[in-house]
Formats: C-alpha cells, structure tokens, sequence
C-alpha cells in the first residue's frame, strides 16, 4: 500500500464559504419547519394513534358507500351538468389563452412595454387565485347555478393555459417567424403562419391537461354553490352521511379516472401526429 | 495456483435465448496482463460479467482466489466483489459527485451504510485517494465534477476507483474504446504500469487487437462463444487472428 | 409528363377538398355540442330574474372592488399558518413519495406484479381527487384545524411528485448503477450513490414546483376547517364584509408572491 507521500495534499470535504452557506441554509429550513410543527399545535407523540383512528373512522362510517343513493337519474343529471361545465369552461379558458399566450409571449407580444406586462400580470392573476375563490366570488355576484361555475372555471383556465402556452411560444424557433416577417405579412399572419403551427402540437397537450384540472375542479366547485354533483357532496356533508359521501367520493375518483384514461389516451394520439 | 480459474463456462441471457458462452476454459495467473479479444458479438463482456457475477452463468465453475463464484450468497457475493475492481468502457462515473467522491465510492464495499451516506469515509480512505489520485495525474481536479472532466480523464478517475478497492483482480471491459488512439495508449499504459506496481493481475476486454498484442502479454481469443486461441502473445500470428476473426472478414 | 402532373394535382385539391368538409363537418358537431351544453348548463339553469340586470350585477361585482385595510393585522397570523401548512404538507408529502416512487419506478420496484400497480393506483387516486375533498375527508379523520391541512396538503402532492421521480429513476443511466454495484456496494448504497444523484435535479424542480402550488391550495383548505386563511375568508363571506374577502385574496397573493420568490432564488442555487 502506498505511503503518505511528501507531495500529497491534505483535503477536507468542508469548503468555506460554499459549504457554511449551504449547511447553514439547511439549519435554517430544519429551523423553520420544526417551529411551524410548533407553531401548529401538531402533536408528533399523538400522530401514530391518530392514523389508527382515521383507518377506523373510514372503515366504520364511510364504508360501505352507499352507491344506491346516487345511482338516479338526478345524480347522473348533475353528473353530467359537471361534465359540461367542465368542458365549456375549458373551452373558453382555451379560446381566451390564444390571444393572451400570445400577448404574453416575450418573443412575439405586439407591445413589450405595454401589453407583455399586462398580460403577464392578467395570467398571473388569474392563476394564483384558486378556482374555488373564484366560484365563490361568482356565485356572490351572480347566485346559484352554473353560470358563475363555468365563468370561475374560464378564468381559472385562461390563466393556467395561459401561462403554459406563453413559455411554449417563447420556446419556438424565431427563424421561419422572422422568414414570415420578411415577405412583409401583418403581425396577426405572422403569428397565424409563423407561430401557430409551431406550437399547435403542444398547445393540443397543453388543452388536454387544461381539460383534466378543469374536470377535476368542476367536481368540487357546486360544494359552493356553483353547480354540479359537489352540490349533492356539501348537502350530504352537512347532514353528516358519511356513507353517502363516501358514494359521492367514489364516483368523483371513478369519473376523473375514466377521464384520465380518455385523457392519455388522446395524449398518445396528439404524440402520435408529432 | 492461479488467481483466476475458469472451467467450462456457458453463459445465456435468457432461458429461451441463444448460448453466447459455450465452455470457456482458461487461467489467470498473478502476473498476467490478459487480453480477451475477438469479433463482435463473440462474448467478451459477457465473460467479463460472469466474473464479478454481474452476469449469471448458466454452467460451469469460476473459481477465484479459491472461491467458487457461482456458489456464494448476496454477502459473499458483495465480498467477492470488494476484491475485484472493474473499469468501463463508458467510465460509468457519477457525474454530479466530484473526483473524490467518485473514487471514495471504489471504498463502499468496505463501508458502513450509515457513514457512505453521510460520506463521512476514514481518514486512510481519504489519503488512500489521494494518492492515487495524484499517481493518475488528477491531484488538481479533486473537487471538479465529474462530468467536467474529458474523456481520458475520466477513464484516468475510473482507474483510480477500481484500484481503491485494493483489488486482487481487475477487470477490463473496454476500457479506450471510447477514446481515441494516442489516449487509449497512454491510458493503456497507465493501466499496466500500476497493476504492475500494485501487483494486480488484469483480465481485459479489447476491441482494437493493435493494443491488446501491445500491452497484454496472454491472449484469450474468442468466436461466437467458443476459444479459438489460448495463449502467451508471442505465439499469435495473422494466420490465427485470421481464424479468431474470420466472422468479420465475410 | 404533363398529363400526369395534371391528374397529381386535381388529385391533391380534391383531397384538399375532402380533408376541409371533413373538418367542418366535425367543427360543426363539436359548435352544436357547445351551443346545446350552454343552453342547458347556462341559459336554462340560471335563474335570470334573481340575478337581475347588468347594473344589479356589476353592483355586485363592486362590492369586491373595496379593500378592508383594518383587516390586515388580523391576516399576519393566518398568513403565517397557510405558508406553513403548505412547507410541512409538501414535506411530509416528499418523505410519503419515497416509497411510493420506489414501488412506482419499473426498473426499481420490488416485486413487480403487486407493489408497481399498487404505486400506481396511489399516485392516480391522490391526483383525481381535490385538495378539497382531501381536506374534508382530514377533518373528519383528525378534527378541525392545520393537521388536517397538512395531511390534505401531502396527500394531494404524492401523486405529482412520486409520478415525476418514478419517471426520472425509470430514465437512469444503468452503466453507474453497475459500476457501484461492481465495487460490492450494498443495495442502499447503490440506491445512494448511483440513483440518486442521477435524479435529484429533476426531483428537487419537481418538489419546489409543487410546493408553490400548494400555498395557494393550503390557503383555501381552511374554507372547508383545514386551518389558514381560508377560515377568515369564510367568516368575511358569512358576514357579507367584501372588502374584507378582498383583504384575504390580497394576502393570499401576497404569500403566492413570496413563495415565487423564493423558489426563485432555491432554483437558481441549485440549478
């Protein structure tokens, strides 16, 4: 084996600065996460034993579900109100994120000092706040029903898309854009010839996971009033049947299973035409 | 007694598929730089693997360092493994770890669970390295990732971690055929220098014959599974590579 | 020569033509099925006398356009408890993803035929279902409060975050992974040193990623009792002070924007 040669360096793992501030940061996360289980009243001795309850509470009262109290023709109605809302919702989320993804696209916004910002700002707004605000001021505003459901699912979807779908504009290849420039079309045919069908592949990716949060969020917004079998879950949660909701629970998971499955399998075709 | 015994080894993938080794025999003795060479598709990484059990053979007796390969547990089997260093033909380093870690990690056969984790390895260890490190040329890149290193460089780190094993065996898949000539010499070199310092027998398998009756003073020629040479370097001719490679030539 | 040219081109406008009705004819079903859902969904179910006219509606909408500056204060607390729900929930979310990316990952799982659909089912059933209905199942199971929004919070994340990393063990590069296990590596260790840090970028984006999307969902979990700022909204709506849910939606940005900052600076760091 060899000896310590003369030449050979010492070394240490610890780097000063990098490894202070890296380690340091890391304290200061463990630091601030083992305040907030403080600060949350979260009992850690208690947690093991509330587990074994919850398995308890689930099979005692939510099972068995009680599938006949939703297998009417007045559910299924709701059911498929949900499925339309959802869809009308992603629709003109959809058809508002052409314009705005494209305003929001640094590369091609008609005005970067004007309309990119407000555009980014409309997007961002309209992402961050939750689509169940969003019901809940429209329902406000406008009452009961689906119409403030599929108008808090519109603007919910603008902003997700819209965000997706500016990030894959600013992604394209600005060479045939610039090529459509130069035969001097108008900025609009430059975006229809140029933009369009470099992004038209993602954009049917990014409308079918548009659809799937929507479907997803339209199974829970009538909970506020705004339409759809979330209708049927608050009522039943408030009178606390708990088997029923466990029916209502069921047929939320199956359908946007059933929806995810329709979901990947249009997926696969979109990257099929790629 | 040779440190390396091999006898009618037969090896395939599958049940269902195609013998690719069909009864190799041969020795590695303790000061053996061997050469396994051969068309494509005549086994050679394939025997390479059945040596560390890599790859499972189907049939036949491997015995190293009185060891019988084919009959250990997953703990002997790790044992076994700690004692025979294996250099690649793509390098298979981790690129994100640095230079050091990545020959620290030739080491974790000999390393608790709990400290390999933390990478908290003794302070031989880290000497250990160092020294090799330094006798590869490296000592200026220790902390560099790997994936900042060229491609000879690379190979020069993989060299380093097998022999941080304290290997009695080193195992060769390969190992310039991602590089090009005046590297693969130099690293060939470098590779049959230390073995010869550190008196660590070599079983290699090369591409390019050129190096192999360079470098290697035993050769083990093989076609579509099956020896066709055994034996010192001297002794090959163009008559019996022709033979060796006669696939390829049609 | 030109007679065939000929025929190549009539032929190419003709299935030009065809390809055009075809995709009007489905644009037109697709226009009908939209037409039929709005008049169903829309135009029948509203109750258009109790909605009143434009001006009732945009006086509606006005009553959001006030700000209830006095509520602020109030709001630091909540504030603090949403941003904390969403750090312990995707926490303990990541550390419930460890298993379920293991079994969910082919190359890894241990025992293919039960444990990788098994992972599977999880990941799908924690996606499908709303942070909502997560949240009500949680304060029923352990009460009202942050704990159930924590839960909600984890458990709504599995399934993103095990998806991506299973993704990412499943894209390794194996030639690591056999040089470690060369080097007579126990299973963790290869775990450790050849899969890891093969997948730690992706899965670090992937968690700091999810951990900004779930301070928006920790805030409006406490609508349904799971802690946070979503209990205050709910109070504000109770009592009809708009200007005061307008407060709360202003502090919830306000937290959003606070936690793209600093996922802003984590990404940068780690890169």
């Amino acid at each position: 084996m060899a000896t310590h040669s003369p030449t050979t360096p010492n070394w240490n793992r610890f780097k000063f600065p990098d490894s202070a501030i890296r380690w340091g940061s890391w304290f200061a996360a463990f630091v601030f996460l083992a305040y907030s289980v403080e600060y949350l009243n979260i009992p850690l001795d208690r947690l093991l034993g509330m587990l074994g309850r919850m398995g308890d509470t689930l099979a005692n009262r939510y099972y068995p579900p009680d599938i006949d109290y939703i297998m009417n023709a007045d559910y299924m109605q709701y059911v498929v109100e949900t499925v339309q809302m959802a869809y009308l919702g992603a629709l003109f989320g959809l058809l508002l994120t052409l314009p705005l993804g494209w305003f929001a696209a640094h590369n091609i916004t008609p005005s970067r000092r004007y309309v990119y910002p407000v555009a980014r700002l409309v997007t961002m707004g309209f992402r961050a706040v939750h689509e169940m605000i969003w019901a809940i001021i429209f329902v406000t505003i406008l009452g009961f029903g689906m119409l403030p459901g599929v108008i808090a699912l519109t603007f919910f979807c603008t902003g997700f898309a819209g965000k997706l779908f500016a990030e894959e504009i600013e992604a394209i290849d600005m060479g045939p854009v610039d090529a459509i420039k130069a035969t001097g079309a108008n900025l609009l045919q430059v975006v229809i010839f140029g933009v369009l069908p470099q992004v038209r592949v993602a954009f049917t990716g990014i409308a079918i996971y548009t659809w799937d949060v929507a479907f997803r969020a339209a199974t829970v917004v009538g909970f506020f009033g705004a339409g759809g079998m979330g209708w049927y879950l608050k009522r039943n949660v408030l009178q606390i049947e708990t088997e029923r909701v466990a029916a209502i629970l069921l047929s939320i998971v199956v359908l946007v299973i059933i929806s995810e499955i329709v979901s990947a399998w249009a997926r696969s075709r979109v990257m099929k035409m790629k | 007694m040779a440190i390396l015994e091999v006898r009618n080894l037969t090896a395939r993938y599958s049940a269902a598929g195609p013998e690719i080794l069909k009864g190799i025999s041969f020795d590695v003795e303790d000061n053996d730089f061997f050469a396994v060479i051969g068309p494509s598709g005549a086994g050679k990484s394939t025997l390479i693997r059945c040596i560390n059990h890599l790859v499972e053979p189907t049939s036949g007796e491997i015995v190293f360092d009185h060891r019988n390969v084919t009959q250990l547990n997953n703990r002997e089997m790790r044992g076994l493994r700690r004692d025979i260093g294996m250099i690649f033909q793509e390098f298979n380093l981790i690129d994100r770890m640095s230079v050091m870690d990545n020959v620290l990690s030739g080491r974790l056969g000999d390393t608790s669970t709990f400290r390999s984790i933390l990478r908290a390895f003794s302070k031989s260890d880290i000497q250990h390295a160092l020294t090799l490190l330094e006798r590869v040329g490296l000592i200026d890149h220790v902390d560099k990732r790997a994936d900042e290193l060229s491609g000879g460089q690379r190979q020069r780190v993989g060299i380093a971690r097998a022999l941080m094993q304290d290997p009695k065996l080193l195992l060769l898949d390969e190992p310039t055929s991602a590089l090009d000539p005046k590297i693969s010499r130099e690293i060939m070199a470098l590779i049959k220098e230390m073995a010869h310092e550190l008196k660590v027998p070599c079983l290699c398998n090369i591409h390019d014959v050129n190096l192999a009756m360079e470098f290697c003073n035993k050769i083990l020629g093989l076609q579509d599974g099956v020896v066709m040479f055994n034996g010192p370097t001297q002794d090959m001719n163009q008559d019996k590579l022709n033979e060796i490679y006669a696939m390829e030539v049609l | 020569m030109s007679a065939a040219t000929r025929t190549t081109v009539e032929d190419i406008i003709e299935r030009r033509r065809k390809a055009r009705l075809g995709r009007s004819v489905f644009y037109l079903i697709l226009f009908a099925l939209v037409v039929w859902s709005i008049q169903i969904t829309i135009i029948d179910d509203t109750d258009w006398a109790r909605m009143g006219s434009l001006d009732n509606v945009l006086e509606a909408a006005g009553q959001f356009l006030a700000v209830d500056v006095s509520l602020f204060p109030d709001l630091i607390e909540p504030a603090i408890e949403t941003f904390m729900i969403a750090c312990l929930g995707t926490l303990l979310g990541v550390v419930i993803c460890i298993p379920a990316a293991w079994f969910g990952a082919v190359n890894i799982t241990p025992f293919k035929p039960v444990t990788y659909p098994l992972a599977r089912l999880m990941m799908t059933l924690s996606r499908s279902i709303h942070e909502i209905v997560w949240a009500l199942f949680f304060v029923a199971a352990v009460g009202l409060g942050a704990l159930a929004g924590v839960f909600a919070i984890a458990v709504r994340s599995l399934g993103f975050i095990a998806k991506m990393s299973a993704e990412a063990i499943e894209d390794i590069d194996p030639g690591p992974v056999e040089a470690i296990k060369a080097t007579g590596a126990s299973p963790i260790q290869i775990v450790v040193y050849a899969i890891l840090p093969q997948v730690l970028p992706q899965v670090l984006g992937v968690i700091i990623f999810e951990w900004e999307i779930n301070i928006r969902r920790s805030a409006i979990l406490g609508l349904v009792g799971a802690g946070g700022l979503g209990l205050v909204f709910f109070r504000q709506m109770n009592t009809f002070n708009f200007a005061g849910v307008t407060s709360v939606i202003i502090t919830i940005l306000a937290i959003i924007l606070i936690g793209e900052v600093v996922s802003h600076f984590v990404r940068k760091s780690t890169i």
